[in-house]
């Protein structure tokens, strides 16, 4: 998988620095599991972190009896045995060019959504147009959108921000054609109007961190049903 | 930039404090690392919200990861600040954030497939290194206000944009500029 849409590299540099939300963070995640371009551009990112973690200048002699008992501390956990983190490492986010298991969903989003394609229970929620909508969160909004093959979405524009990436299918819009591992990092300022590619349906994960809006009359009918 | 001066020189003995402790298991190259790094690590700690208390408890964890997985160490890699940096962030997410659903972000040295760090010999990523930091002291005044926000304060775009009356595609490009401007000096580009 070669991606041609990436991350903006506001949202990567965010992203390194623990400033996204999860929701944002978990389609940042999945992007990153399949793109290299932004994993080379996430190291950068938390090299300027690193940077920064060694500018900063703290207090000379400030509580220096508290340091000594701190310093004290961890001489004795020196000599402690270390913990096994065999198991911590294994859930960590790793690099993947390819799903275990063809049923397996990307693994930041199995928190929200369990880790089997075969066992999502999709909602209804126009013609050609089903949904999940991740239960727990942090505040922003989780969801899953599988849309049908050639089928032309509202024109929307967003308060805020929208990630998207796709997971299966393909979309075009005026800002290209998007198919597997390309994500959409879009705000306020793009107003767009996706037409999903025949063939497969497009099947998509969505972070917003406001509600879209839709301009139209058809459109305001649409919003209240999709629930955004 | 020559290794005369002394801020590669300081990148360069951290870099060599972290090799004995990870070929030696050498205490007091350790205790130096300790000494230097754990009070700049509370103090992030305590800029992203951490209570005192809380702040040393979890810098503590952090330098201790260090000694742990010193053996996965390699200086041509990460610097040394990075990888505490990667360990302190994820800390506070698992632990002051307690997202439920985070997976949690790599924080070993390196990604395991970027054999291409390897590219670079450990004399010029230490210059790149004190390059970026000159180039993060030289960054326009709201370029480098965005970047504190975001890294120490771990503030989204929009609370960015909310907090300074500034509009969420100006906070973006900002950003994306001060990044690409950070970046050159990464890439050696400049």
């Amino acid at each position: 998988m070669n991606p041609r849409h990436h991350l903006d590299e506001a949202t990567v540099l965010s992203f390194a620095a623990g400033a996204l939300s999860a929701e944002m963070a978990a389609v940042a995640a999945t992007h990153m599991e399949v793109c290299e371009l932004c994993r080379e551009r996430l190291s950068e990112a938390e090299r300027i972190g690193g940077a920064l973690l060694g500018q900063q200048q703290p207090a000379a002699g400030a509580d220096a009896a508290r340091g000594a008992r701190l310093r004290e501390a961890m001489l004795d956990l020196l000599d402690e045995e270390p913990k096994l983190e065999a198991d911590a490492a294994n859930g960590r986010l790793r690099p993947t060019d390819a799903p275990v298991d063809a049923d397996c969903l990307p693994r930041p989003l199995q928190p929200y959504f369990g880790r089997s394609w075969r066992a999502l229970r999709w909602r209804w929620m126009a013609p050609g147009v089903h949904m999940i909508r991740a239960a727990r969160g942090s505040g922003d909004t989780l969801i899953l959108l599988k849309i049908a093959p050639g089928k032309s979405m509202p024109i929307h524009s967003h308060q805020g921000t929208e990630l998207t990436q796709i997971l299966q299918g393909a979309y075009d819009d005026a800002l290209g054609h998007y198919a597997p591992g390309d994500v959409a990092d879009l705000d306020n300022e793009i107003q767009h109007q996706p037409v999903t590619a025949p063939g497969v349906p497009c099947v998509c994960v969505a972070a917003l961190d406001a509600p879209l809006r839709f301009p139209g009359w058809l459109a305001r009918k649409l919003q209240p049903l999709v629930g955004l | 930039m020559s290794s005369s001066d002394p801020q590669v020189r300081d990148a360069e003995y951290w870099s060599a404090q972290m090799a004995a402790v990870s070929h030696r298991r050498d205490r007091d190259c350790f205790m130096r690392i300790y000494d230097h790094f754990a009070p700049r690590a509370r103090l992030y700690l305590k800029g992203l919200g951490c209570p005192e208390a809380v702040a040393e408890e979890l810098a503590q964890e952090a330098l201790l990861r260090l000694w742990q997985r010193a053996s996965s160490y390699d200086a041509s890699r990460s610097s040394l600040s990075t990888w505490l940096f990667r360990i302190a962030r994820n800390l506070h997410i698992d632990r002051v954030r307690r997202e439920p659903c985070w997976v949690p972000m790599d924080d070993e040295p390196g990604w395991p497939d970027r054999d291409d760090a390897s590219g670079f010999s450990s004399a010029e990523s230490h210059a790149e290194h004190v390059d970026l930091q000159h180039r993060i002291e030289r960054l326009p005044a709201v370029q480098a206000r965005l970047i504190r926000m975001s890294y120490f304060e771990a503030k989204s775009h929009q609370e960015i944009a909310d907090e300074l009356g500034m509009p969420l595609g100006t906070v973006k490009s900002s950003l994306r500029r001060a990044f690409q401007r950070l970046q050159l000096g990464v890439r050696g580009q400049a």
